[in-house]
């Protein structure tokens, strides 16, 4: 594990109670890995599952710590991203409660400052969410 | 190394796909920006289709100067050269 829960949750933008990542587990510059545990007080639980924006906010909040990691990592400041457009979205199925997601972040193209990557998260390898995001990284 | 007739062929043909426009508008003069509707974050697209066709990266500096579908024939060709 590269960063504990609070050690995430300072270097990305979002707050309480829109935190839906808990650990960075490695970041560097081919892809970022995550975990996260669906919480029965978590906003978006709903009849024992964590629904679909959780999932998708879980993807972006991953390339947020982990461009936030690696900038600090290059000395310096946090960089911050926006999403810019999500594509090629499919939604499989949803996690239960009490389910650790694990989260991975690949980057397949960057042009200027915009960062073509695709998001997959599972739980014991079952393919959850899988989309592409363009994230606009202000540098 | 590919004739200008090929690269024409080949950008019209995953240009018109990818940006859902006729192939009929992509003329040599026409604008391509405004021909296919291109914002700042579809140029993500355009990198990625021109990288899987003709196998190689451009950046924001080669754009520079790229305003009609011929401006852009020429960078294709000049990268494929370069290749």
């Amino acid at each position: 594990m590269l960063l504990s829960k609070e050690q995430t949750t300072e270097i990305i933008p979002q707050k309480a109670p829109f935190i839906m990542i808990d650990s960075l587990l490695s970041a560097n510059e081919i892809d970022f890995k995550s975990s996260f545990v669906a919480m029965e007080q978590n906003i978006f639980s709903e009849n024992g599952k964590l629904q679909e924006p959780a999932l998708i906010e879980n993807i972006a909040q991953t390339v947020a710590a982990g461009f936030s990691y690696v900038g600090q990592q290059q000395g310096g400041p946090p960089k911050i991203g926006f999403i810019g457009a999500i594509s090629k979205l499919k939604v499989h199925q949803l996690p239960n409660i009490g389910d650790e997601i694990n989260t991975t972040v690949t980057h397949l193209h960057k042009f200027e400052n915009i960062y073509l990557i695709r998001g997959e998260n599972y739980v014991n390898g079952n393919l959850l969410v899988e989309c592409e995001m363009k994230i606009v990284v202000q540098e | 190394m590919a004739s200008r007739e090929e690269i024409i062929s080949t950008v019209k043909e995953f240009l018109s796909e990818e940006f859902e426009v006729e192939k009929s508008t992509i003329e040599p003069e026409a604008n391509l920006q405004e021909t296919l509707d291109l914002d700042s974050l579809d140029y993500v697209d355009l990198v990625v289709v021109i990288e899987e066709n003709f196998g190689f990266k451009v950046t924001g500096e080669d754009f520079v100067g790229v305003v009609s579908f011929n401006d852009f024939y020429d960078l294709v060709e000049k990268k494929l050269a370069e290749k």
